[in-house]
Parts: structure tokens; C-alpha cells; sequence
């Protein structure tokens, strides 16, 4: 793991990525995304309370994601986040922004995909 | 599970977030840690190892507040509960309780539809009784400025006539003399033969003064209304009524200047009247000019015209009085003999038109008036019962800020919402309601075809509607934001100091209700006795088996008893012979059909009374054998027979009540009396038979001094009605009489043929109207109180289930637990039965002018409606009681 300075600017860059991602086939709850974000990239990256929600909140406040409390039977209700039509076009810009990044960055550096 | 919420709270706390939002947030931020918490104890930490990663996480990065505040500072708020903290947009809350009260009725139907269905009724009953008093009593009369047209009367109070027809001469001295009526009309009843072209038919119309129809302001569609000139004797013109004009004619446009065949006399059609058109009632068909004789107007004896007159402007009703007073004044000076003691009485014609239906229309307005009360207090209970399972949402709000008038206002837009929609509904139902209404409503009342609902109709039913909502909203509204938040929080939403409130009002609103339904089944029970005596009074004679027919011999055709008897004795002969006949007579004025004549009469050996202590006898020319075919019992003597022929014996037979007058203590057969006075031209007549006395034309009206002649005797008066005594169904035979008829003479019309029984019927219409409206109103109160009763004992139970757990499990009986519940419930009816019968006792002597033979307080009425009251009471709370019994006292003593 890299220093927590490093760590916090590199998630601060990919975190609005990562979180539409996870939204965009289905609609999640907080809880659930910040799972499926240390599950998915093994452990290496990994959202706390505190980051996460400021987070989800200003997607929502920009209009990319919209959160509904769903109830449903024998459970609490929860805040589920959805991906709305601004927040496909926002996705698919970030995606080939990132891409286009990623793929400078290697030809820079030499490294390779996995 | 740890608390999370406090540590969060902790780091929003220098954020200043709106409540809603913290709320909000607080919510999903503890979630995610409880999941996170849980999380670690399945990874197998222990509990407190797992607080402390939950709670480090929380605390790893000072972050969260600093990045909140960035985003939410201006976040358009969202809020899903409500609270401005002393802010307050009007339009803006208005609209957003408008649509959460929308969202919570839809959210449940089955409450939504049970409240929106009682209020309907409520409210649709008052829009239809509404309508037919803002059309009967609000709407003016259909002529011009209807507020000055008056009617005028004699007054004969001594002779029991307070308003008595005035007599010809009296009428044209009143209308000579007078300085205060612009105009004055009078007219008389007449009935006219059509003949000549298709069936012939009777028709009824009136004699009126020729200015009748410029005095109402109403002109003809067709052609013109009558001229002076043409209000005298020999004048041969008539005006159709849009009906006749429309049936008899098919609207033919060139009706004017054509001659009818009337009564055997040409008359020339000078106008046809609009189709709203009446006066006073729907009645008639024709009219032809008064136009009296020299002889007609010099009579001042004979009573028998109406007399409306048009007030000069500017003229009081109080000033017309006292001229007209004065005029009787000097009139009865001027012919003693004729008008001793006669004065006179003038009345607003709208007070004449609607006088006798008015009580029973108030009455019928406040019976529904108390129903929509009664569907209030059940709205209101159900209201109570839900704000007590919304005691959470309620207090969460009050903790999140939203301040008790917000509360109030949310809650009554609910109602309001709720009021509306019963009100929408309501107004449906009366429509409906008012078709059927219509068809019960006795057609003699002025203006029935014209009850619609009009834009007034709708602005009632809107403010009753908003009431409804106000008065049935209002007590559930402070309930519910009046609660002890901090007692509701701590008890975790059990019951409280509020829900003992709350079952206070609910148990007020129970009394209330059977209070309320206790007046109303009074008032019907009142109504229904009266009526029910009514019915059981005797008419005197036998109303079963009875058909009766109109036929009114035409004057030109048969002008005297000569040529009239053929034709009676044949049609008798045809008629008798018809299979299914037991007898028939011909009559005069049949019972219940018309008011009767009546005259004086002088007693052999007996001097002449002074004028004013002339009592006057109801006569009759009845045919031989009219009694035994009306059935009127003979009590003494004989009734008429073939041989009572002009030359033999002159014969009267008079009514017991005629009898005891004029000869107490003896036998009044073979006594002899006269028409007028002693000195009065014409035989003495021999009294050969005394009958039951008969009614009149109504029940109400005790049965007055009454009189027959054979019609073979006398010329001043006609049969103008066929009686048949059948041993089968009267109607059947309808058509074979009426063909008997037109077999002798083609010409002859035969109307109203009807059985008896109908014209009876027809006679109690109004009080049928009355009763039957109040009773279906009662009955309406009854059920909507017993589902009243049922409700709140129902959810008393439910509450105490608790309770009855502990009676149980410590041994008490079902029958004591059944015993527990139904006492509380009767003590609530019990009291509003209390408080209903000092309410009943005060309230129903407004209907004293509606009752008959029953008094206002008449204890068995009370009594048994007390039972009624009661026994629906005990069932409404039986059934909730015995579910009581089936308390589980292990279930219950678990229950939250």
C-alpha cells in the first residue's frame, strides 16, 4: 500500500468513477458499494464512513446519482443509490478520460496491464 | 447492538444541518456501521473489538464534517417530514400537505374508502334535501316581482273558515274599493269536456279575471292572454297549457284562433302559456275568462272564488291589511245578513304556496343535518384511531422540529381532503337520490318538476363539505399534535397520556352519536306512529274493492236532472252487469277528492240562527244505492233507492255527527230540514236515513256535519263520479267501464279512473313523503352509530388486550371479561341515550304541526325507540366484547 497521502489523492481522482460504476447496472445501498469497492479491488482499495458518504452525497447533489429510501419487507429501509441519465453521459465521459489517462501513464512509465 | 447514532450526531453537530436532512444522514451513516459492526463479529472479532473498528473507522479521518459541509451546504432539501422551524410559505405548505395527505389516504384504501362513503352519505343527503328547500322554499316564484303578489281571504274563523273563499260581489266591492293592490284577480275551478276531435277528454282548468296572467307578469309563448273586454258573459275564448297544447295537439304552431269543442260550446284559442307556467299548482290545462253573470255578481252568499292581487309599490302587507280590514268592515255593515262577522285576510302568496310543506322540509333539513353529524363523529373516531398508530410519525416530526400548528394544519388538510372527496361523491349520490326523491314528493307542492341542483346546491354542498371536514378534523388535529412527546418517545409509541385523551374524546364522540341518533329515531318514530294512526283511522267507509271514475256530464247536453237520469240509469245497468261487479252508484264529489259544497240548512220548528251562528252542512247528490256500494255503514233508516223519484217524498239522509247536532237525545228520522232558511224557497225534506259520518278530504280534518240528497231531487247540484263495488281487483275492470260509457255516449269523457285504496293513498301523500324520508334518515343515523359504537368498542378491546391478558391469566372468567366490555360500552350508550332524550323531549315539539293523534313526548314511542337504540348498541359491542373473550392471555401478555 502506498502512503495515505498518495492513497487519498489517487482514490479523491478515481472515487466519482468507481462509484458510478458500481450503480450504473443497479441501483445500491452505501453499505453495499463500499463493499463491492474493497471486494472488487481485493482489499487494495477501501472507503470509509467519513469519505464515502460526502462522497455519494455530492454525486447526488450534481445529479448523477439519485438516492430513495426503499423498504423492504422484514427489513429496514435503506438509501438506495441509482444512476440517472446525466450521471450515464458523466460515466462514459470519465471511462474514456480515464482510459485515455491510464494508457499515457504506461506509455510513460512502461508498465504494463495486467 | 452498540448506539452508533450519538457518535454521529456528535460530528454533524457544528454543521447546523436542517433536521430533516441530519435525520437523514444520521440514519444511513449508523446503518452502514451496524452492517460494518456485524460484519466484524461474523469475521469472528468480539463485541467489543468490533465497536471499537466501527467506531475507529468513524473516527480514522476527521473528514466527514469539513466534507460535508462542502456538499451540503445548499442541498436542495428533500424532506420527508415535515417542518418549516417558524418559516412558513402558505402556498408552498399548503401543496406539500395536499400531496402527503394524498399519499397517506391512497396508502390506505380501505380506511380512505369507509370514511370518504359515510361523510357521502352525509353530505349527499343534505345536498338532495337541500336542493328541494332551495327550490320549494329559497327559489322566488316563477312570475314577476313575486314578492308583492298576495292572496286575499275572508275570514270566518267563527264558523271554523279562517281562510274561506271569498264570494263574487265581495270580491268586485274589494277590488272597486282598494287603494293599496295594483291589480286583483280572481278564479275558480271549472273542468271542460274536450269533444270533436279524437277521444273525448276532461280537462281541468280555472275562470280567471282577464288581468290574471299581466298581475303574475307571465305572458303567453303562444298568441296573447285574454282582454278586458273579453271578462264578460258569452265570451267564448280559451288559453291552452303547454302540456295540453303539447299532448292533445302535438305542439301544432297554428293552435291560435282555432276552435275547440268545450262542454259542448265552440271556443276560440287565443294563446298557449309557457311550459313553466302554473298557478298555483301543475294542475290545469285551460283557462277562460271569469267573466260572471249579472246574477253570479250580485251573489255575496256563495264562496267560492280565489283572489291573488299585486301589492302597489311601496305598499306594506301591513297596510294592505288594514285597508282590507276596514273594507270587510264597511262591507259588513252594508249587508249584514251576508258578511256578519266576515273579514278578511291577505297573505303573501309564497307563504300560500309553501306554507304546509315548509315544517316538513325544516324537519327533513335537520334530520340530515344530524346525520352528517353522526358521520363526523365516525369519520373523527376513525381519524382518532389512526393518529394514535401514527403516534411515531407524529413525534418524529415534533423532534425534527415541525411545530404543533404545522401539525394541526397537515392533519386537517387530510380531513379536508377526506371532506372533499365525500363531498364529490355526496353529490353523486344526490343526484341520484334526488331522482327518487322526485317521484315521492306529493305534486301538489309548488315547483317539484323544477328541483334541480343549481349553482347554490353546489356552493351548500362545497361549505358543508369544508365543515364536515373542519368539524370532523378538528378534534383528531389538536389530539394528535397535543401529545406528550417526551412521555411517547420514552414508552417506545405505547400508550400514553395521549391515547387516554384521545379514548375521552372517542368516548364522547360515542355519546354524541347515540345522542344525535336518538333524536333522529324519535323524530321518525313520531312520524311513523302519526302516520300509522292515520292510517288506521276509519274514512268512514270501505276503501277496498272500490274503483271510482270522473264524469262530468257536459251542461249543454244534459242541462237538467230530465235529461241526465237516462243516461245514469243505463250506464248503472251496463256497469252492473259487467262480471266481477257487486253494485255501483253515481255521486258527487267523492270523498277525498274535493272539499265539498256546503250550505245551511233550517230545522222544522226551529227559528233561523243569526247569520254568524249559521253552521254550515257538507251535501252531496248521490245516486240510489251509494251507500251500500261506498259501504258506508246505515246506522239508521235506509239508504236510496229507484223509487226516491222526484215526485215522491223530497229525502235527506244526514251523518250521525248532523244527526246528534241538530237532534240530541232523539231520533232524527222523520224530521224534516231545509236548504237556507225557513223562509228559503223549496221543499222541506224528510231525513229517511243517518250513516257514519265519512272524512272529508283528509284524515287530519275531523269529519264536519254532512248531508245527502238523491240527485233525482234536487237541481242544483250533479253526480260527477261514477263508485263500483267489485268482488275482484277494481282496476281490471277499468277499460269495460270506461267502454260502458262511451257505448251510451261517445263524447262523454271518463277521467281519474283510480281505485279508492289509490285515492286514499294520494291523500296521506305528504305525510308518506315526511315519514318515509325521516325514517330512511333514521335508519341511516342508526347504522352509521352502530358502526360508530362498533368502532371504538372494537378498538377499546384491541388496546386493552393487555389487560383482559392479565384478568385471564388471573383467573377471570370469559363471562366477566364479556361482562367488563359490554358495561363500559352501555354506560357510553347509556349516557348519550340520557343526554338524546332531554335533547329529544326539547327538539321534536318543532314537529308538533307534523304529528297526528301522537303527542310530541309520547312515552311509547320514547320507550321503544330507547329499546331499539339500546339492543343495536348491546349487538355493536357484543361481537367486539366476545372477540375480548378469546384473548390468549399468554398472547396478550406478550403483546406491544
Amino acid at each position: 500500500m502506498a502512503s495515505p497521502i498518495l492513497d487519498r489523492e489517487l482514490k479523491k481522482g478515481s472515487a466519482e468513477l468507481l462509484i458510478l460504476s458500481l450503480v450504473e447496472d443497479r441501483p445500491r445501498h452505501g453499505y453495499d458499494i463500499g463493499q463491492l469497492i474493497e471486494l472488487r479491488s481485493r482489499g487494495a482499495l477501501r472507503f470509509n464512513v467519513a469519505s464515502l458518504y460526502p462522497l455519494l452525497y455530492r454525486l447526488e447533489k450534481r445529479g448523477w446519482i439519485r438516492g430513495r429510501w426503499v423498504e423492504k419487507a422484514g427489513q429496514r429501509r435503506r438509501r438506495y443509490y441509482r444512476l440517472t441519465p446525466a450521471g450515464e453521459k458523466i460515466l462514459a465521459a470519465q471511462r474514456e478520460g480515464w482510459r485515455e489517462f491510464v494508457e499515457a501513464i504506461s506509455r510513460i512509465t512502461g508498465i504494463q496491464h495486467a | 447492538m452498540p448506539e452508533f447514532r450519538e457518535a454521529i450526531k456528535e460530528r454533524l453537530k457544528g454543521l447546523s444541518l436542517a433536521p430533516a436532512r441530519e435525520a437523514e444522514i444520521v440514519e444511513e451513516l449508523s446503518q452502514h456501521l451496524e452492517d460494518q459492526y456485524e460484519q466484524s463479529l461474523n469475521r469472528g472479532a468480539s463485541e467489543e473489538e468490533a465497536r471499537q473498528s466501527v467506531l475507529q473507522e468513524l473516527n480514522e479521518s476527521d473528514l466527514l464534517a469539513p466534507a460535508l459541509k462542502r456538499i451540503e451546504r445548499n442541498v436542495p432539501q428533500n424532506p420527508v417530514v415535515l417542518g418549516t422551524e417558524g418559516r412558513t410559505n402558505m402556498i408552498g405548505d399548503l401543496w406539500q400537505d395536499l400531496r402527503y395527505g394524498l399519499r397517506m389516504l391512497m396508502r390506505n384504501p380501505g380506511f380512505t374508502i369507509v370514511a370518504v362513503l359515510a361523510l357521502a352519505l352525509g353530505i349527499g343527503a343534505n345536498s338532495a334535501i337541500f336542493s328541494v328547500v332551495n327550490t320549494v322554499l329559497l327559489r322566488p316564484l316563477p312570475y314577476n316581482n313575486p314578492d308583492a303578489l298576495v292572496m286575499v281571504w275572508d275570514d270566518q274563523t267563527h264558523l271554523g273558515f279562517p281562510k274561506d273563499t271569498p264570494s263574487p260581489a265581495n270580491f268586485l266591492d274589494w277590488r272597486e274599493q282598494n287603494t293599496v293592490f295594483a291589480g286583483m284577480a280572481a278564479m275558480t275551478e271549472r273542468s271542460f269536456n274536450l269533444t270533436g276531435a279524437g277521444e273525448p277528454e276532461r280537462f281541468d282548468g280555472q275562470r280567471v279575471s282577464a288581468n290574471l296572467f299581466s298581475l303574475l307578469g307571465v305572458e303567453p309563448q303562444l298568441g296573447r292572454a285574454f282582454t278586458a273586454d273579453e271578462d264578460k258573459p258569452g265570451s267564448r275564448v280559451v288559453i291552452l297549457s303547454h302540456r295540453m297544447w303539447q299532448r292533445r295537439f302535438g305542439g301544432d304552431a297554428t293552435i291560435v284562433g282555432r276552435a275547440l269543442n268545450l262542454n259542448g260550446e265552440a271556443y276560440t284559442v287565443v294563446g298557449v302559456m309557457p311550459r313553466t307556467f302554473q298557478f298555483p299548482t301543475q294542475r290545469d290545462d285551460l283557462w277562460v275568462p271569469i267573466a260572471f253573470s249579472a246574477d253570479e255578481a250580485s251573489q255575496r252568499g256563495s264562496h267560492y272564488l280565489s283572489v291573488i292581487a299585486r301589492l302597489k309599490p311601496g305598499v306594506t302587507l301591513l297596510r294592505a291589511r288594514a285597508e282590507m280590514s276596514m273594507i270587510a268592515a264597511r262591507l259588513e255593515k252594508q249587508y249584514p245578513e251576508q258578511n256578519m262577522r266576515v273579514g278578511s285576510v291577505v297573505l303573501p302568496l309564497h307563504e300560500e304556496v309553501v306554507g304546509n310543506i315548509r315544517p316538513a322540509l325544516l324537519v327533513l333539513l335537520g334530520a340530515v343535518g344530524f346525520v352528517l353529524l353522526i358521520a363526523c363523529a365516525n369519520v373523527a373516531n376513525l381519524l382518532l384511531a389512526r393518529a394514535a398508530a401514527r403516534q411515531k410519525e407524529i413525534s418524529l416530526r415534533l423532534a425534527l422540529g415541525a411545530s404543533r400548528t404545522r401539525l394541526i394544519r397537515q392533519f386537517l388538510t387530510e380531513s379536508l381532503l377526506l371532506a372533499g372527496g365525500g363531498g364529490v361523491v355526496g353529490l353523486l349520490l344526490s343526484l341520484a337520490g334526488l331522482r327518487i326523491l322526485k317521484g315521492f314528493i306529493p305534486d301538489t307542492i309548488s315547483q317539484v318538476q323544477a328541483i334541480n341542483i343549481d349553482a347554490k346546491v353546489l356552493s351548500f354542498t362545497l361549505l358543508v363539505s369544508l365543515a364536515t371536514g373542519l368539524i370532523f378534523g378538528l378534534a383528531p388535529a389538536t389530539h394528535a399534535s397535543n401529545f406528550n412527546l417526551n412521555e411517547t418517545l420514552k414508552e417506545g409509541g405505547r400508550d400514553s397520556g395521549a391515547s387516554v385523551r384521545g379514548n375521552r374524546i372517542r368516548a364522547l364522540l360515542v355519546m354524541g352519536e347515540v345522542a344525535v341518533s336518538f333524536v333522529l329515531l324519535i323524530g321518525a318514530g313520531l312520524l311513523i306512529n302519526s302516520f300509522l294512526h292515520l292510517r288506521t283511522l276509519d274514512p268512514g267507509f270501505r276503501t277496498d274493492h272500490l274503483l271510482t271514475a270522473k264524469m262530468e256530464l257536459s251542461e249543454l247536453k244534459y242541462p237538467d236532472k230530465e235529461r241526465r237520469l237516462p243516461f245514469y240509469n243505463e250506464l248503472l245497468r251496463r256497469v252492473s252487469a259487467l262480471p266481477g261487479v257487486e253494485s255501483a252508484a253515481v255521486a258527487g264529489n267523492l270523498p277525498f277528492t274535493y272539499n265539498g259544497d256546503s250550505m245551511a240548512i233550517a230545522i222544522e220548528g226551529h227559528a233561523d240562527l243569526p247569520p254568524d251562528q249559521r253552521l254550515d252542512v257538507v251535501y252531496r247528490a248521490v245516486g240510489a244505492g251509494y251507500f251500500n256500494t261506498m259501504g258506508i255503514k246505515i246506522v239508521q233508516g235506509r239508504d236510496f233507492n229507484e223509487q226516491d223519484k222526484s215526485d215522491s217524498v223530497q229525502a235527506v239522509v244526514i251523518s250521525e255527527k248532523t244527526a246528534r247536532h241538530y237532534w240530541p237525545g232523539e231520533s232524527a228520522i222523520g224530521k224534516r230540514l231545509k236548504p237556507g232558511l225557513t223562509t228559503s224557497e223549496g221543499p222541506w225534506r224528510e231525513v229517511i236515513g243517518i250513516v257514519k259520518d265519512t272524512r272529508q278530504n283528509d284524515f287530519v280534518a275531523p269529519p264536519k256535519m254532512q248531508m245527502y240528497f238523491v240527485h233525482s231531487q234536487i237541481n242544483y247540484s250533479a253526480p260527477n263520479a261514477l263508485v263500483v263495488r267489485t268482488s275482484i281487483d277494481p282496476l281490471s275492470l277499468a277499460t269495460s267501464v270506461r267502454n260502458a260509457v262511451w257505448s251510451i255516449d261517445k263524447d262523454q269523457p271518463v277521467s281519474n279512473i283510480r281505485s279508492m285504496d289509490e285515492i286514499v293513498s294520494a291523500a296521506v301523500a305528504r305525510q308518506r313523503f315526511s315519514t318515509l324520508l325521516l325514517g330512511v334518515f333514521a335508519g341511516l343515523a342508526l347504522v352509521l352509530a352502530a358502526v360508530g359504537i362498533y368502532g371504538v368498542m372494537s378498538y377499546s378491546v384491541a388496546q386493552r388486550t393487555r389487560e383482559i391478558g392479565i384478568r385471564m391469566a388471573l383467573g377471570a372468567q370469559r363471562s366477566d371479561v364479556l361482562k367488563l366490555t359490554i358495561t363500559n360500552s352501555l354506560k357510553l350508550v347509556g349516557t348519550g341515550l340520557i343526554i338524546g332524550l332531554a335533547a329529544a323531549f326539547a327538539l321534536t315539539r318543532v314537529m308538533a304541526s307534523l304529528l297526528f293523534g301522537v303527542s310530541a313526548t309520547d312515552p311509547i314511542t320514547f320507550a321503544t325507540i330507547s329499546l331499539i337504540l339500546m339492543s343495536v348498541a348491546l349487538l355493536a359491542s357484543y361481537i367486539p366484547a366476545l372477540r375480548a373473550t378469546k384473548v390468549d392471555p399468554m398472547v396478550a401478555l406478550h403483546y406491544q
